[in-house]
């Protein structure tokens, strides 16, 4: 008995390890398909589909971005993802499922899924460099064929996005076209912050120059028994993150120079903080003076990427000013930091968004988006190019993006009388709750909403705030686009010493900013010279190089 | 006719074992499958340290890197990060080595002296018990504990009205951090080993010892750790092959950005570099750099010890 009991063991394990290794390799053949299949948009489902809709149902794979929300519901399962599956569906005989992606590590899970050959049928991303990467390897379909193919079928997208940011990435060469730019609606980008509830208290008005903010931080550090009472040595006059470049980008703009011409603000332009921009420098050192007169949150360098520790701080009210996402406080109804700071310190309590950052030209410069956001591309194991592009028309469908950015009335909105939308949070753990504002992680073709008619948006935009004061809202739009400044777009091609490097210079420029500010004073130079030479050795100036090459072959 | 004679009597013995013992080759099919798929081939992808990745191509298309296929290892070494990370590497690993590998070896000979057998058993499932903790957890704790304005320990030594301890934001106070809590997490855990080696040991030799008048350091000397000598060589050489090689998450999860110039070892320069930065070509020759060095230390290690009379691992 025992002998049979061991051989029928065996066996099956061995029937076990078979099957293992067949479905292994039958997933290995339908994740590798050989290029030149992929690349061809022959004639091949034209004939399968009728006004729009596929004869045979066709089955697609889509990112969406996993913010994992406290009260949230699954970003791959919810309310909204039936309405887009249901629609696909119904509309194009179109199967959609949801693959999520965390949305703070997504670069490195899209890279594990293009390498692993499981990456989904459309691919959302911030990061260009990562898609000219895997493109170079041919792992990026080309959309240039497809785009002019079906354009006819493709009215909406057409629509929404226009030439300029379908053709945005086109390589003026070549004619590849590896991604389509999402259209940025409203381009604020960045704020300032500061307790409103706090100037109040000490008697300060808002700080309308770098001197007068400086002095507010001041204030705040030496009056923080009468601000913060037994929590006085809580105190966090100003907060920064490790990623400095963003958090104190309004700050570094007031550096740098008013007239800088096109051509310079491109070959400095990689680093999307600016870096590279003269006086960036003078920007980092007036933050080390701060964070040496403890004006700084000091122990920011402790902390990396999507920790909420410093959310926490500002939520309990430890935080005099920041710098942040334009409406980054008033975010997450009930979860955010303004619901949270009126809960635990009072009625009062509050941000506001200020412009104290003035440059040599008395203007406020900061910079805000171009016309593109997210980009979206197919990776090459897609073998659904029409399909996908049908999705992308969908999602584009005015109709269709409006419901997904404001929900159901009474639910995620209300009608005001005048005829513009407010919208409500959903309570903490609804099905129908928006796990990111406007639902953006679902309406990829488009970032910031688009009611139709520009004067209601607007009025709608400063009502989108469930639980937050409208006026909060409309200085933080007002400030965000006070003398915007946009980088140039410039349509040169790839610049190929730019691969790879995004995430290796952004380390090391975190990491060498990060070490200039806590430095002392006396060692500021010092340390941010050899930082910065690093920076450059190890590809910075290659990629300045090429980049004032690549302008002056096309620009001069 | 001798051999004649001779041939069958083999050929029958081994029959009649393979016959008796068939089931268990079966069995053993299973675990050398594992090595094979997920160890051996595998290695076949080590060639991309020699050639220019490429996500679509099997490893067999791809073409040769230049300067006769060693380009990525030249480009590593002219690296200053990768240099730093090699420094660090072994820099944390020697005085992990150092003062991480006595460690269990010290706590098992006090546990082994103690004679209420209650204590010693729940100590030592209290000392292993870190062993399962991720080391995501562990550098939580650590934030918590040895945070440098929020951290228990500098609110306690401020109330005190002591200096307090850059614990995590010092690079050299980081360092004793890290291995400290590199013991603290595996001592109980390493101790199981050598534990169950002085169990091994013949009881007869303590009471002779006892009979010749030793106490117990005596014993302790001249008999536990004797007999547990084989045990801490194969173990000491193992950890020799490790000297290049870098855990990757208790680097990355206790670094930060005040000492990523000491935090930064290999490991975490092959995610940036490679698994984030897409270069995989590079990273591959890196990886393969360290396992070449782990093996030379290990073989080394081994003929040195064989030298001295004793086992060795080969």
């Amino acid at each position: 008995m025992k002998k049979y009991l061991s051989i029928l063991l065996a066996l099956s394990m061995i029937i076990a390890l078979a099957a293992g290794c067949g479905t292994r390799n039958a997933g290995n053949d339908t994740a590798s398909p050989s290029p030149s299949a992929s690349q061809d948009p022959g004639n091949d489902s034209n004939a399968e589909i009728v006004d729009g809709k596929f004869v045979k149902t066709r089955k697609i794979t889509v990112e969406v971005y996993d913010r994992g929300n406290d009260g949230g519901t699954p970003p791959e399962d919810n309310f909204y993802t039936d309405f887009i599956k249901e629609g696909m569906l119904r509309d194009h005989n179109v199967e959609v499922e949801f693959v999520p992606v965390g949305r703070w590590t997504e670069v490195d899970e899209i890279n594990n899924l293009l390498a692993a050959g499981t990456a989904p049928d459309i691919c959302v991303t911030y990061s260009y460099p990562t898609i000219q990467t895997y493109a170079n390897m041919g792992g990026v379909l080309d959309l240039a064929p497809y785009l002019e193919k079906y354009k006819d079928m493709l009215p909406n997208l057409w629509d929404l996005l226009k030439e300029e940011n379908i053709y945005y990435d086109l390589d003026p060469e070549k004619g590849t076209l590896w991604a389509l730019e999402a259209r940025l609606f409203h381009n604020m980008r960045i704020n300032t912050f500061v307790r409103e509830d706090w100037l109040k208290k000490l008697g300060l008005s808002e700080p309308t120059s770098i001197e007068e903010f400086e002095n507010m931080l001041i204030a705040f550090r030496d009056n923080a028994k009468l601000l913060l009472g037994k929590d006085a040595n809580k105190m966090i006059p100003f907060s920064i993150s490790f990623d400095v470049g963003w958090r104190a980008n309004n700050l570094f703009a007031a550096f740098f120079p008013d007239n800088m011409s096109e051509r310079e603000m491109y070959i400095n332009g990689f680093d999307d903080r600016h870096l590279l921009f003269p006086g960036y420098k003078e920007g980092v050192r007036l933050l080390n003076k701060w964070y040496n007169e403890r004006l700084i949150w000091q122990d920011f360098p402790l902390y990396g990427k999507g920790d909420t520790t410093e959310d926490n701080l500002m939520k309990a009210g430890y935080v005099g000013a920041f710098i942040h996402n334009w409406d980054y406080p008033y975010r997450n109804g009930d979860e955010g930091i303004h619901a949270n700071l009126q809960k635990l310190v009072g009625p009062d309590a509050a941000y506001i968004a200020v412009d104290p950052f003035k440059n040599e030209a008395g203007k406020y410069v900061k910079f805000v988006g171009s016309t593109v956001d997210r980009k979206i591309f197919f990776p090459a194991t897609n073998d659904e190019p029409l399909a996908s592009l049908l999705y992308l028309d969908w999602i584009s469908k005015f109709e269709n993006r409006k419901f997904l950015q404001i929900g159901e009335e009474g639910v995620t909105h209300e009608v005001q009388p005048d005829g513009s939308i407010k919208l409500i949070a959903a309570p903490s753990g609804d099905p129908k709750i928006m796990n990111s504002p406007n639902n953006i992680d679902y309406t990829i073709t488009i970032n910031g909403l688009d009611l139709g008619d520009p004067d209601l948006t607007i009025k709608s935009l400063a009502y989108g705030y469930g639980g937050v004061d409208k006026r909060f809202i409309e200085k933080a739009f007002a400030t965000a686009k006070n003398d915007g400044k946009t980088t140039p777009t410039v349509h040169v091609g790839e610049i190929k010493a730019e691969e790879g490097m995004g995430p290796v210079l952004s380390e090391k420029r975190d990491t060498f900013l990060i070490q200039s500010i806590v430095a002392s004073p006396d060692k500021f130079d010092e340390v941010f010279d050899a930082g910065m030479q690093d920076y450059l050795n190890s590809g910075g100036q290659a990629i300045i190089d090429e980049r004032a090459a690549a302008y002056d072959k096309y620009y001069k | 006719m001798k051999t004649a004679a001779l041939n069958p009597l083999v050929k029958r013995k081994k029959n009649s074992y393979l016959k008796r013992y068939w089931t268990l080759y079966l069995l053993l099919i299973l675990p050398v499958t594992y090595f094979i798929i997920f160890k051996y081939i595998p290695m076949t992808y080590i060639q991309i340290a020699f050639k220019k990745y490429s996500i679509v191509q099997s490893v067999w298309q791809m073409p040769w890197a230049d300067n006769y296929g060693f380009e990525y290892f030249i480009k590593a070494f002219s690296n200053r990060d990768f240099l730093y990370a090699l420094r660090n590497t072994v820099m944390l690993n020697v005085l992990d080595l150092i003062f991480g590998f006595p460690a269990p070896i010290i706590l098992a000979l006090i546990l082994n002296e103690l004679a209420f057998k209650r204590f010693k058993r729940i100590t030592q499932t209290i000392a292993y018990m870190p062993h399962f903790l991720s080391w995501i957890i562990i550098s939580g704790m650590a934030l918590q504990l040895f945070a440098p304005t929020t951290g228990l320990i500098n609110i306690v030594l401020e109330r005190m009205g002591l200096n307090t301890i850059p614990f995590l934001n010092d690079p050299n106070h980081w360092i004793w951090t890290y291995v400290f809590l590199g013991i603290w997490q595996s001592v109980g855990w390493n101790t199981i080993i050598y534990l169950a080696a002085i169990t091994a040991i013949n009881p007869e030799l303590y009471e002779a010892a006892a009979m010749d008048g030793a106490g117990r350091f005596r014993k302790m000397w001249h008999v536990t750790l004797p007999g547990l000598r084989p045990t801490i060589i194969v173990l000491l050489i193992l950890s020799l092959g490790r000297i290049l090689g870098s855990e990757f998450d208790r680097p990355y999860a206790l670094g930060n950005y005040y000492v990523k110039d000491v935090a930064n070892v290999i490991s975490t320069f092959v995610y940036t570099n490679g698994i984030r930065g897409l270069q995989f070509s590079l990273t591959t020759a890196v990886g393969l750099f360290q396992s070449v060095v782990g093996v030379i230390f290990v073989l080394t290690a081994n003929a040195i010890v064989k030298r001295f009379g004793e086992r060795g691992i080969m």
